[in-house]
């Protein structure tokens, strides 16, 4: 099973200057754990943002949601992954880089998102069809 | 001989059970062809889901009666029949879906058409998955495993689903018809996998009642 078959479309993007406070707002209206984090500038990368780095960098620290800015905490650059790359490669990835999600990048456009329960979701239903 | 042989092994029993595999295949054909027919906003793949649905119909005669002539014991006779109507139910929604989509004269806005496309595709794997399942209810291969394969790929339409009504509330309504004929086929186009998750609970629920 290849990525583009797993990966879930539905993508939100963030301003870098954006305030946590909006990226939580965000997240709680469209019920998504991660949010893209566009660009500061041209020479700069996308980035990404999650539940995790806002409970643990933010109000685990007992900063201030209000003031404190996404591009402060964002992860980059964004772990970007192909189409084409087959389920069991996407799995030793994640489990390399200790991560929970891996972006689908065509180009520089980011096109998708395949998180731990995506591939879960594919392994039990691969397994369904083949045995 | 063991109970399966018992209960299935006949030869009315084997000739019900590939018809019904028949059943499910045409469902699956049916699907594959409605999904491709948005896909290419074809109008002789649109009608090719109401012909398949014919074919499914005249099969599921063919089906009943044999069970009351005398295929299976009586207890399972209801349970098969019940099944066969779940997965009739879920041309008659299929075709419901295609006849809309035509009266929208195979248009679909862009915001929403890549979703709509991708629902098809799904209905279209549930059907091969619930085909995968009713071969594993009378031979091997774990049930269980199958029907949460099927559950999966429901869970996914759903999210599609929750976005398509969020686009469809936010588009403006220029007249009522259009409005109902565009509303009316996602709102088919999204249960056919309600009415196929349920045709696979189903199973596991005959499978229950084997043991």
């Amino acid at each position: 099973m290849k990525a583009e078959e797993i990966m879930v479309k539905k993508i939100e993007f963030i301003e870098a200057d954006a305030l946590v406070y909006d990226a939580i707002e965000r997240m709680i209206d469209k019920r998504l754990r991660s949010l893209v984090v566009r660009p500061k500038e041209e020479k700069d990368t996308y980035g990404v943002i999650t539940a995790r780095d806002i409970v643990f960098k933010v109000i685990g620290k007992n900063l201030d949601v209000k003031k404190t800015k996404v591009d402060e905490i964002a992860e980059k650059p964004l772990i970007c992954i192909n189409r084409a790359m087959e389920l069991e490669h996407i799995i030793s990835l994640l489990k390399n880089y200790n991560i929970s999600r891996a972006f689908v990048c065509d180009g520089v456009e980011v096109v998708g998102v395949v998180a731990l329960l995506d591939v879960m979701g594919a392994a039990l239903i691969q397994k369904a069809k083949g045995s | 001989m063991g109970i399966e042989k018992m209960l299935f092994g006949g030869k009315a029993e084997q000739k019900v059970l590939e018809k019904i595999k028949t059943h499910i295949r045409i469902l699956w054909s049916a699907s594959d062809c409605f999904h491709k027919a948005l896909e290419e906003r074809d109008r002789d793949l649109v009608y090719c889901v109401p012909d398949l649905e014919r074919e499914g119909d005249s099969v599921r005669r063919e089906i009943v009666s044999k069970i009351y002539e005398g295929a299976f014991l009586p207890f399972l006779r209801s349970s098969i029949c019940r099944f066969v109507e779940i997965v009739d139910e879920a041309f008659d929604v299929l075709e419901d879906a295609a006849y809309e989509f035509e009266n929208l004269n195979l248009q679909l806005d862009e915001e929403i058409e890549e979703d709509c496309i991708k629902i098809a595709d799904i209905n279209s794997k549930m059907c091969e998955m619930l085909l995968i399942a009713f071969e594993t209810l009378f031979g091997k291969g774990d049930l269980r495993e199958k029907n949460l394969a099927v559950r999966i790929y429901e869970k996914k339409v759903d999210e599609i689903k929750f976005d398509l009504l969020k686009k469809l509330r936010k588009k403006e309504i220029k007249n009522f018809w259009e409005g109902k004929t565009l509303a009316d086929f996602i709102s088919y186009l999204t249960h056919v996998s309600d009415v196929i998750e349920d045709a696979s609970d189903y199973l596991t629920a005959i499978k229950i009642s084997l043991k």
